[in-house]
């Protein structure tokens, strides 16, 4: 599938500032599962940026701006051409090795009312990507309400049928759990052209299968992603993954526009 | 406590002088009456005058201290500073070895030699470090190993210290202090150098310059500032290297690339000695609220445009509880065995030695895993009853939080006190160097604990310091 994207940010760094620095990571790589056609980033500063690989093998920018305006606008726009691998990404070159994502992080704090229900089941013959489809599914009940989540610290979440937990609280419940049952785990933001939905920049999880390598799982949809997906950038949490950082501080960056198109 | 006298490094055990020591004895025994304390009173105003001072944290007697200093040295043979350095070397490479394997491929976990926990999940890890390839393969390039002698030939390595061990404008101001003193002792002694440091450490640094560096790199030294325990250290180091003494505000980073403000315009800046912990280096990247820090540093350290001495995330390699595996990893990377002990280490989270220790705290020493400076440290043999019960039970609550280790008999060196000469207990930091080569500055610091029978030689305990001589063939 091909998907055209076009992403538009807006950075409030305030008025007043001698420099500003950021940390950009919109820039989707070609893998088993995309290929990108074409992608730029448009920004101040952004004919001198520094470009390199970061902790994940994400491809990050480090943009700068002297006396910047006291808003700046970002615009990542591109094609990329998917292929529905049923969420199999297997293993990818250069990246971390897989144990590095059972480090638990304070995002991805299991949350009894999901792990509860995998640590006591035995299991016996249940191949890891069953188990995984299982606690996507168990994700799901729990955040959506249908059953009253218990966090961590015992709080209980009470939310009503309109406010849906945003998609990384998915992602964040999903990868808490697999590192809980010692499974490797991290987190994907990326674009997802769902016809149903206001496309927006979204996120999902991956988990590790000796087998396979990397699978990936959108508990939000309680699916694995398909050619409709575009991945961007893994981490441990959100916080590795966020699309811009900045000094002065932003926030989070304001969506101004956003268009993903899916064609055949 | 053992029930063995301590090894005294001057005196043989009938009384006699050990051989490094013979031509001091003579010297001590030359000196008139009085000649001692003369010199005690010359090398105090000796140090108030280069102002090197100490802050203690938690003292509220005034922040600044003079850190004792003794006016007799300690002497090291060359035969026994050739074996110890050859331990130092093999440890220093295996632990850079290690830091480069587990920021890569992570061999060592897969291998099951260094319990994958213990490693991932922990805080000293440093996740953003991945993949990252420093100039020459380098993580740490200051270190500082500390050692405790018990006998003849026997050393053990108490920690390894890979972040930003403090310590060495002590070792050069001490030998300043003694060549101004005791001018003659060098004359009868030959003395191996330590006024090479800085040279060294200048030249470590430009070896490890990021491959687009022009010719001669710019270097500079990054303090926290004037409020920090060590910044007379640092301006002292940045003085005498001849690079510039910076604070985050000095540095931008501005197309990539870090820039030092000057009187007359941005100068590129090639290598940082930055004294700045991980957590404060940027705010971009780690903690957004530090203040000391220069945003973008690490992307432009990730974008192999400077190099950080050390790297972030070198403190996984000195954390106590990795401490215990160091043997293995010496054994893993290097395939021999490790030439200096390690001090035999009790795991609290362990039942048995845990219920073991609980037992016996009037004899063993209690550490933070994290701590460090002498501070949330428990020495059994020195310690009331009611201090044994509360780290009893601060075990109790965090097992993982506590590594706890026998008593070692600390060797003693003789030590000028208020009623002459008498020996107390030392310890050595060696500082080492690693760029295009490992160079150990022979020699170190000595820590000595001044008051009798202690066994706590850190300055902000009542500790003090002495001249380190390594005697040359």
């Amino acid at each position: 599938m091909k998907i055209a994207i076009r992403h538009q940010l807006s950075l409030a760094v305030g008025v007043g500032a001698a420099r500003a620095v950021q940390h950009v990571l919109l820039t989707p790589l070609s893998g088993p599962t995309q290929t990108v056609r074409e992608w730029s980033i448009d920004m101040p500063g952004m004919e001198g940026a520094a470009s390199f690989l970061d902790g994940f093998g994400n491809r990050a920018r480090l943009v700068t701006q002297v006396k910047p305006d006291a808003e700046l606008l970002v615009t990542a726009s591109g094609v990329v051409e998917t292929t529905d691998r049923n969420g199999v990404l297997g293993r990818l070159p250069g990246e971390p090795p897989p144990a590095l994502f059972r480090r638990p992080t304070a995002l991805t704090k299991p949350i009894g009312a999901i792990t509860s229900k995998f640590r006591s089941t035995p299991r016996d013959g249940q191949s890891r990507i069953a188990l995984l489809h299982a606690l996507m599914a168990r994700v799901g009940e729990v955040l959506d309400g249908g059953e009253q989540s218990q966090s961590q610290d015992g709080a209980s979440q009470s939310q009503t049928q309109a406010e849906r937990p945003p998609s990384a609280d998915f992602a964040h419940a999903f990868i808490g759990a697999a590192r809980a049952l010692d499974i490797p785990a991290r987190f994907v933001s990326g674009y997802v052209a769902d016809a149903d939905d206001t496309p927006a920049y979204d996120s999902w999880a991956e988990a590790w299968d000796d087998g396979l390598g990397w699978i990936a799982f959108d508990p939000t949809r309680g699916v694995c992603p398909t050619d409709r997906h575009v991945r961007v950038a893994t981490g441990l949490d959100a916080l590795s993954t966020v699309p811009v950082r900045s000094i002065p501080a932003i926030g989070s960056a304001q969506v101004l526009a956003m268009r993903i198109e899916a064609a055949q | 406590m053992s029930v063995t006298p301590p090894f005294d490094e001057m005196h043989n055990a009938d009384g006699s002088i050990r051989d490094p020591y013979l031509i001091l004895d003579e010297w001590l025994k030359e000196q008139p009456p009085q000649a001692l304390s003369l010199m005690r009173s010359d090398a105090e105003s000796l140090f108030r005058r280069l102002g090197i001072t100490f802050a203690v944290y938690g003292s509220n007697e005034g922040t600044e201290k003079l850190i004792p200093f003794d006016i007799i040295p300690r002497i090291i043979s060359a035969k026994e500073w050739r074996r110890l350095s050859k331990g130092i070397e093999q440890r220093v490479r295996a632990l850079n070895a290690f830091l480069h394997d587990i920021y890569h491929r992570q061999e060592i976990l897969k291998a099951g030699r260094v319990p994958e926990r213990l490693i991932l999940n922990n805080s000293a890890f440093c996740p953003e470090m991945m993949g990252l390839d420093p100039a020459r393969g380098v993580y740490s390039h200051i270190i500082g190993v500390d050692i405790v002698r018990v006998g003849p030939d026997d050393f053990y390595v108490l920690e390894d210290n890979l972040r930003t061990p403090s310590g060495v404008s002590y070792m050069l101001e001490n030998r300043e202090a003694m060549l101004q003193l005791a001018p003659e002792l060098f004359q009868r002694l030959k003395v191996a150098p330590v006024e090479t440091y800085p040279e060294t450490l200048r030249r470590t640094m430009e070896s490890v310059a990021p491959a687009n560096a022009p010719g001669s790199p710019n270097l500079v030294v990054l303090t926290p500032g004037i409020h920090n325990s060590a910044y007379f250290e640092h301006s002292f180091l940045a003085d005498q290297m001849g690079a510039e003494l910076c604070e985050g505000q000095d540095l931008f980073v501005e197309n990539g690339k870090v820039y030092m403000r000057t009187t007359t315009g941005p100068e590129r800046v090639d290598v940082i000695y930055r004294r700045i912990d991980d957590d404060f280096l940027d705010p971009l990247t780690f903690r957004p609220d530090s203040m000391l820090g220069v945003p973008g540093l690490f992307d432009a350290y990730r974008a192999g445009n400077v190099t950080l001495v050390n790297a972030p995330g070198t403190g996984i390699a000195d954390d106590k509880a990795v401490y215990t595996y160091v043997p293995q990893i010496i054994e893993f990377y290097l395939g021999e065995k490790a030439l200096l002990k390690n001090v035999p280490t009790y795991n609290c989270t362990n039942d048995e030695e845990r219920a073991y220790v609980l037992e016996h705290l009037e004899e063993l020493v209690v550490k933070e895993v994290h701590g460090s400076g002498g501070y949330g440290m428990l020495v059994g043999p020195a310690s009331t009853r009611q201090m044994r019960e509360e780290f009893r039970k601060k075990i109790l609550a965090r097992p993982d939080n506590y590594i706890v280790q026998p008593t070692l008999a600390l060797s003693t060196c003789p030590t000028f006190v208020d009623r002459g000469i008498a020996p107390r207990h030392v310890d050595l930091r060696p500082y080492v160097l690693v760029g295009d080569d490992v160079r150990i500055t022979p020699g170190g610091l000595t820590r000595v604990a001044l008051k009798k029978g202690s066994l706590v030689v850190n300055s902000s305990q009542g500790g003090g310091t002495k001249d380190t001589w390594v005697l040359e063939d």
